[in-house]
């Protein structure tokens, strides 16, 4: 998925600066700030960006004004109003300005995401949100953990994962997501790659099946744990948790969770496929 | 492992069984594990955070869970353990935890759970805790159903 272009429109500094923060770590680029209405249009133009957030207060004019200005130039400009009131008479005059959402400072990261993501689709899932906002961070964390657990560079898919059951032949380690959103992560791998895993992992060709095991399911909890700080780094008002890991290991075993919505990431390495999927109980 | 923190498990499974119309269930043995369980066949796990750090499986065989999934669906023929036998075992564990984690709460211990993850595969080895953990088995209608409780208070 594209970075969505953001100018954010704010006469403070500091809350410039929040804004920014909470959007540096996700799918959104923040391509323009500006701290008054004329430099707000200015910057619309030359940039074009995908979605605007206003302020109500500027110096120069109220973000009503400004956000009819904006929208003079190109009505189909998509603004989002965060200001320190919101109350029904705002919310009127905005929507008539032709502004799309109204958010109340101080911004819940949470909220704004999902309202910009809502505002930077036609039509964006709640599938949507929970890959950008969630899947992506495991996605990080599978590749870094695999990079320091074992020194191997790895490519890595995302897709949802839309079959009944995970199958496993060799290892699978879950580990409980607590907090929101609610879920698990399993870490999955076959036996030949979990044994070639561990002997990089320990630096050791001599180890016997209970080393293996331990190694597999440390690297999950290092990895998941690495996941969910990802997680509550951006949302930082939702603090999600990890349950101690449960290790399966056997031939033919299927695990499901219904009602999940998942996701399965795939770190294709030297060693193998080394495959997570986490899923989270949202989503439609 | 405190064995104050058994009795919510035992006391939720006695209490919820009964409302979604199963006999009511009684308590015919405890014991002690070591690390790992083997599926009887269906098993279900859930985690614990907070004060409460651990996992509990509930481990039954394929005819116990096609028992339980036929009474959960108003004695509906199951015939094997499909998406909808599925969903109801891991609905009825859900219920299970969560009463549990009522149970804790009121020890005045602060405790949240994850969602379940049921797996399917008679002999596979699930090793649920690092040392050692109480099982108590638990006879629901003749039917034999295992709560593995590796569940300990975060020091």
């Amino acid at each position: 998925m594209e970075k969505v272009r953001v100018m954010i429109v704010d006469d403070s500094k500091i809350s410039r600066t929040i804004l920014a923060n909470h959007l540096s770590k996700t799918n959104f680029e923040v391509v323009a700030m500006a701290a008054d209405a004329a430099e707000a249009l200015k910057l619309y133009q030359e940039l074009n960006p995908e979605i605007v957030t206003m302020d109500m207060n500027l110096p120069d004019a109220d973000g009503i004004e400004c956000s009819k200005k904006i929208r003079g130039y190109d009505p189909d400009a998509k603004i989002v109003m965060i200001s320190a009131m919101k109350d029904a008479s705002l919310v009127a005059q905005g929507r008539a300005a032709g502004i799309s959402a109204f958010l109340q400072k101080p911004v819940n990261t949470n909220d704004i995401i999902e309202t910009l993501l809502l505002l930077s689709q036609q039509r964006v899932s709640k599938i949507a949100v929970l890959r950008e906002s969630y899947a992506k961070a495991f996605e990080r964390a599978l590749q870094q953990g695999i990079l320091n657990l074992i020194g191997m560079q790895s490519k890595i898919t995302l897709e949802v994962y839309d079959k009944r059951y995970l199958s496993i032949d060799g290892i699978a380690v879950i580990i409980g997501l607590t907090g929101y959103p609610v879920g698990r992560a399993v870490l999955h791998m076959s036996s030949e790659t979990m044994r070639n895993f561990a002997k990089i992992m320990l630096g050791t060709e001599d180890v016997d099946e209970d080393e293996i095991h331990e190694a597999v399911e440390e690297a999950s909890n290092i990895v998941i744990g690495r996941g969910v700080s990802n997680i509550n780094d951006v949302f930082k008002d939702k603090e999600m948790r990890i349950t101690p890991p449960g290790t399966i290991f056997g031939t033919g075993i299927k695990i499901s969770s219904p009602k999940l919505t998942t996701f399965k990431l795939t770190a294709s390495t030297e060693v193998g496929d080394i495959i997570m999927n986490v899923g989270f109980a949202e989503g439609e | 492992m405190d064995a104050k923190l058994v009795n919510p498990f035992i006391d939720a499974f006695i209490s919820v069984m009964p409302q979604i119309g199963f006999p009511i269930p009684k308590r015919t043995r405890a014991y002690i594990q070591n690390k790992t369980i083997t599926n009887f066949g269906v098993s279900v796990m859930l985690g614990f955070t907070k004060q409460i750090h651990g996992n509990v499986v509930y481990n039954m065989n394929e005819d116990t869970a096609k028992f339980i999934a036929s009474t959960m669906m108003m004695g509906m023929p199951v015939a094997e353990i499909d998406a909808m036998a599925q969903s109801a075992i891991s609905e009825m564990s859900n219920m299970l935890a969560a009463n549990t984690a009522t149970n804790i709460t009121a020890l005045e211990l602060e405790v949240d759970i994850s969602t379940p993850s049921l797996t399917v595969g008679k002999g596979s080895q699930i090793k649920l805790s690092n040392g050692q953990f109480l099982t108590i088995e638990m006879d629901l209608g003749g039917h034999k159903v295992d709560i593995a409780i590796a569940v300990d208070k975060v020091a």
